[in-house]
């Protein structure tokens, strides 16, 4: 388990756009309703949102279009200021925060890797990787040195002396990713990073970041509004709706548990055993149960075929090697074609 | 009694201008009103013309102003004489530097001696190092055209005029990107701005050049700097307007990485914005180039030499020969200009060598050495500047032949169609709009402009219209617009037709979109010369160069616009089984209308702009009068004058880009 101490704290923090925001940092939380904000033609891009994100997390952040995700990560990373409520990243409160500080926060902290890319197109794929070292005012050859390790890193290598518009999405979104990394933040916020790409390229760049993250361990924030990609990379998901947070949980916890119909219609398409885990479904053990046990973290996709194929349940056993209970051919069939008490 | 009948036109607009035909009626009020004398007579007096008598004298105080400015004034220990002067040897300092390299030679000024005279580059050093940049900026074919270009001024003994204009060209260029590059950037950085820039770029974009020309004299006297000064101010609004829209149009993302990657606001603009919004920055330099050319070149009314002094010496003695001569030489070095400046402009930069130094660019050193070398060669050897004497000429005189021939042997026909037209078309069109009392057209203006955009734009014009009458030169702006009108209206119906057909078939389109591009990049002093060859002094003559000068945007917008009809749409319509005819007039043309309005109003820009030169072959309106103020130096009637021109194209101008926006949306267009 990740270090447990939490490094971006949201307390009550709200987004309002729209004419005189500001009269309403004097009102209480239960005056800004509907009503209220209607009135007022304010859109409440971000509502009331209190969340602790942990250092090395994969924390990723989910909702339909216009329900506030960017909003929020741009909310964390001082790029809109928030309008109630205090963002703080370790110590640092980005509300009212100095200028100065914040530069340097985004220096050395902080970094963020963009839908679009936002590769500058007069500089080669070596130079916009270098290009936060540049702006810190680091050496040519120090910054370009440090940008060749990461063009490899990101497997560009043989492509440093390129322009953008000469590489595919893909490509240029591994860019985007090493420039990111330039200044080894200890946080890393990705705005839907894969959404422009194709199915394939987006697979295959989802396995990258995940080696990536294998070697790095940084705090990530990542938005997707894909929830099959939220589920192959998240440690915790946060569900959004019309700006509110409705859910933080686990992949796992989420379709268990849904808090509301929104995020159970959200949960409802995704193939189950490709988020389940042995431990959730394991029934107490009955003395039929025999042969080696399963770890209660594998996902049941890998192992519905060792159990379909047995006439007896497997047993399940946790870290320690407990047998913690047993998975039958039934329970498998029930979770996979969402029948049954799930 | 006669306010009745007054009533009636405005209850009958009120309630026309309510539906979709709106403007169709309101030109049909103005008709009524213009046929209908005896609806005048019953007006008072006041409401067709003010009485001398109540114009205020607005002239007089602003000369007397400007007089006291450029002469007495102080701002605190400072004399504005002073300031000018000073501002005037900063620019002068550049200036002659580059015509001392490529014209005049130079002179340094040495401590105890007389100063040391160092000859000008040789003409050889220059075509070949113009040859090879234009090579490295835009390849072979720019290059071939550069060297013909260079052989055309040398061979026609033009050379020292047009590096003299390529000069000021430069300077002017470097100075509005400058400039431009700054305003634009603040513009962007604090969007209040645009309250006070956007309407001074309005005018500066339409106040004919010689109303600024005078008060320029005034503080810089005549002569280049001035001529300098002017072209910077005709020139420069568009790059910085295209460097405001170029970075506003940059994606959020842009701006959020400069944010992130921790830069300072001067890191933010200098190494990420500007950098990105590289390609819209271009299109206003190739926009600034062109420009400059266009008003170094009538700049040569006060004083600033080169190749238009060729041309208004010429215009001015009737030896129409080198005039011409000197326009072709104008047309070539504004194609050749549009094409490097445009090449730059597509330039991107692509991987591959890793040279670094002179090995990345050779042909930009290889170019620098051949000056350096012809430099030395010029004070060492003098007599390779010159170009032999042999091989230049003219064909001054035998072009000169040639006209008085064509004007002698088809003077009939030429007449003819002269006088048909004044007869016909300019003396009853003058005529109805002078006897349009000025109280019904700021009446009907105000009218449309409610219509299409609200109270605000009503009250505007208005007050612009209002400004016209109570200065006193309603009839001239009278003047000056009927010659709009009719050649605005011949240009649409030349221009539509061409347009459309050019549309329908992709050949036929491109030739189209490269004669027309073409003519957009000739200054407009230049359409002056054939058509005075061909038709001698007079509106006549001043309408075939307007009706040239605004015919391309008559083409190419309906043209554009209807090649940009959604695929999707023809499609349906063939599918719904239109003709080709049906299918341009209920679908293709009613898509593209937008569009051809937004043309409409270009036409009239471009109109307004040539409108302003015609004044030298001796038109009678508002530009007359800004072309007599240069020469008397009256600094109040030339900007008095010039707003009233101004303020006429920005009112047609507002009307139909907010007619045609209007029209946008009703089609969902955005
Ligand atoms: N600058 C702005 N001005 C006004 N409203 C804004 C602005 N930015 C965002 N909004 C509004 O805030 C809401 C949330 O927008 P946000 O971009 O955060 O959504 P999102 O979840 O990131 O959507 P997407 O998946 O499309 O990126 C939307 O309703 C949007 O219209
Ligand atoms: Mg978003």
């Amino acid at each position: 388990m990740p270090d447990t101490s939490s490094i971006i704290r949201c307390r009550n923090v709200w987004k309002l756009y729209g004419p005189g925001t500001d009269a309403t940092r004097d009102l209480s939380a239960a005056e800004l309703n509907d009503t209220y904000l209607q009135t007022h033609r304010l859109v409440p891009a971000v509502r009331d949102v209190t969340l602790d994100i942990q250092k090395g997390e994969i924390f990723v952040i989910m909702g339909l279009s216009g329900s506030g995700k960017s909003t929020l990560v741009r909310c964390m990373t001082g790029l809109v200021d928030t309008t109630r409520g205090d963002m703080l990243i370790g110590d640092d409160n980005l509300t009212g925060i100095d200028a100065r500080r914040l530069i340097d926060i985004r220096r050395r902290r902080i970094s963020m890797v963009f839908q679009d890319f936002a590769l500058l197109p007069h500089l080669t794929v070596l130079d916009n990787i270098a290009f936060p070292l540049r702006v810190q005012g680091k050496g040519r050859d120090a910054r370009l040195a440090r940008a060749r390790e990461l063009a490899t890193l990101v497997g560009l290598d043989g492509r440093e002396d390129r322009f953008p518009h000469e590489l595919s999405g893909g490509q240029q979104q591994r860019v985007g990713i090493a420039r990111s990394l330039t200044t080894d933040p200890e946080i890393w916020f990705l705005d839907e990073p894969f959404s422009a790409l194709d199915p394939l390229i987006r697979h295959e760049m989802q396995d990258e970041f995940l080696r990536l993250q294998g070697t790095l361990h940084k705090t990530i924030v990542f938005i997707t509004h894909d929830f099959e990609e939220a589920i192959r990379i998240a440690d915790r998901i946060a569900i959004m709706h019309n700006g509110r947070v409705v859910q933080i949980d686990t992949p796992e916890g989420l379709i268990l548990n849904p808090a509301d119909a929104y995020v159970a219609e959200f949960t409802r398409k995704i193939p189950r055993h490709r988020v389940m885990r042995a431990g959730s479904l394991a029934q107490p053990v009955t003395p039929l149960a025999e042969g080696t046990p399963v770890s209660a973290t594998a996902l049941l996709a890998d192992i519905a075929p060792r159990i379909l194929s047995s006439d007896r349940p497997v047993p399940v056993a946790d870290d320690q090697g407990t047998i913690i209970g047993a998975i039958d051919r039934q329970q498998v069939i029930a979770t996979i074609f969402g029948t049954g008490a799930v | 009694m006669s306010s009745t009948i007054l009533r009636r036109p405005q209850v009958l607009i009120a309630s026309a201008v309510r539906s979709p035909k709106s403007l169709i009626v309101v030109l049909g009020v103005i008709l009524v009103i213009s046929l209908f004398p005896a609806l005048r007579e019953t007006l008072p007096d006041w409401a067709v013309r003010l009485p001398k008598a109540w114009l205020p004298d607005l002239a007089g105080p602003i000369n007397r102003f400007f007089v006291w400015l450029s002469r007495k004034a102080e701002i605190g220990p400072l004399r504005v004489k002073d300031i000018s002067r000073g501002l005037a040897a900063v620019i002068e300092m550049p200036l002659s530097l580059v015509q001392g390299l490529l014209v005049t030679g130079l002179e340094l000024p040495l401590p105890l001696r007389k100063g040391l005279q160092l000859n000008a580059l040789p003409w050889w050093a220059l075509t070949a190092a113009l040859t090879i940049f234009g090579h490295w900026v835009a390849g072979r074919r720019a290059a071939a055209l550069v060297l013909a270009s260079c052989l055309y001024f040398l061979g026609l003994n033009l050379w020292d005029e047009a590096m003299l204009t390529l000069a000021s060209v430069g300077i002017a260029v470097i100075i509005g990107t400058i400039l431009g590059v700054l305003l634009g950037s603040a513009a962007h950085r604090w969007p209040q701005l645009d309250l006070v820039l956007n309407p001074t770029y309005d005018v500066m974009q339409t106040l004919p050049v010689f109303s600024y020309l005078v008060p320029i004299i005034l503080f810089f006297g005549f002569g280049p700097v001035a001529a300098l000064i002017a072209t910077v101010i005709y020139a420069m609004p568009p790059m910085a307007r295209n460097t405001t829209l170029a970075l506003r149009r940059l994606p959020t993302s842009v701006g959020e990485l400069a944010s992130m990657s921790g830069c300072s606001p001067r890191q933010r603009l200098l190494l990420v914005l500007l950098p990105a919004a590289r390609q819209g920055l271009l299109t206003g330099f190739n926009q600034l180039v062109m420009l400059s050319l266009s008003a170094a070149i009538i700049a040569a009314v006060i004083g600033a030499g080169g190749l238009g002094n060729v041309v208004l010496q010429g215009l001015k003695s009737m030896q129409l020969g080198r005039a011409f001569e000197a326009g072709l030489g104008i047309t070539l070095m504004a194609i050749v200009l549009d094409r490097l400046s445009r090449a730059f402009a597509l330039r991107r930069p692509s991987h591959g060598t890793k040279m670094t130094g002179w090995r990345r660019h050779p042909e930009l050193f290889c170019g620098l050495g051949i000056l350096a070398l012809g430099f030395v060669a010029a004070q060492v050897a003098p007599m390779t500047r010159d170009f032999p004497a042999v091989l230049t000429g003219s064909s001054g005189r035998m072009l000169d032949d040639f006209f008085t021939w064509v004007n002698v042997s088809f003077a009939g026909p030429i007449g003819a169609l002269r006088d048909g037209f004044v007869r016909h078309l300019f003396r009853p069109t003058k005529d109805a709009l002078l006897s349009l009392p000025w109280m019904a057209v700021v009446l009907l203006v105000a009218l449309a402009a409610h219509q299409v955009r609200g109270i605000g734009l009503a009250l505007a014009t208005t007050a612009m219209l209002s400004f016209i009458a109570i200065t006193g030169y309603w009839d001239m702006a009278m003047t000056s617009l009927y010659l709009v009108t009719i050649s605005v209206v011949i240009a649409v119906l030349i221009g539509f037709p061409i347009g459309v057909l050019a549309a329908q078939n992709p050949r036929l389109g491109q030739a189209t979109a490269l004669v027309t591009d073409t003519l957009q990049t000739l200054p407009s002093f230049v359409y002056l010369i054939p058509v005075v060859m061909l038709f001698g002094l007079g509106d006549f003559p001043a309408m075939v160069a307007i009706v040239a000068f605004a015919l391309p945007p008559a083409i190419r917008y309906p043209m554009d616009g209807i090649a940009r009809v959604p695929q999707s749409l023809t499609e349906a319509a063939d599918m719904a089984g239109c003709t080709r005819f049906q299918r341009l007039i209920h679908v293709q043309i009613p898509c593209a209308l937008p569009e051809i309005m937004l043309g409409l109003s270009q036409t009239i820009l471009m109109a307004f702009g040539m409108l302003v030169i015609t004044a030298l072959v001796g038109t009678r309106g508002l530009e007359q009068e800004t072309l007599i103020a240069v020469s008397k130096a009256k600094v109040g009637e030339g900007l008095i004058a010039g707003l009233g021109i101004s303020f006429l194209s920005i009112i047609a101008d507002r009307l139909i880009t907010h007619g045609s926006a209007r029209l946008r949306r009703r089609l969902g267009q955005v």
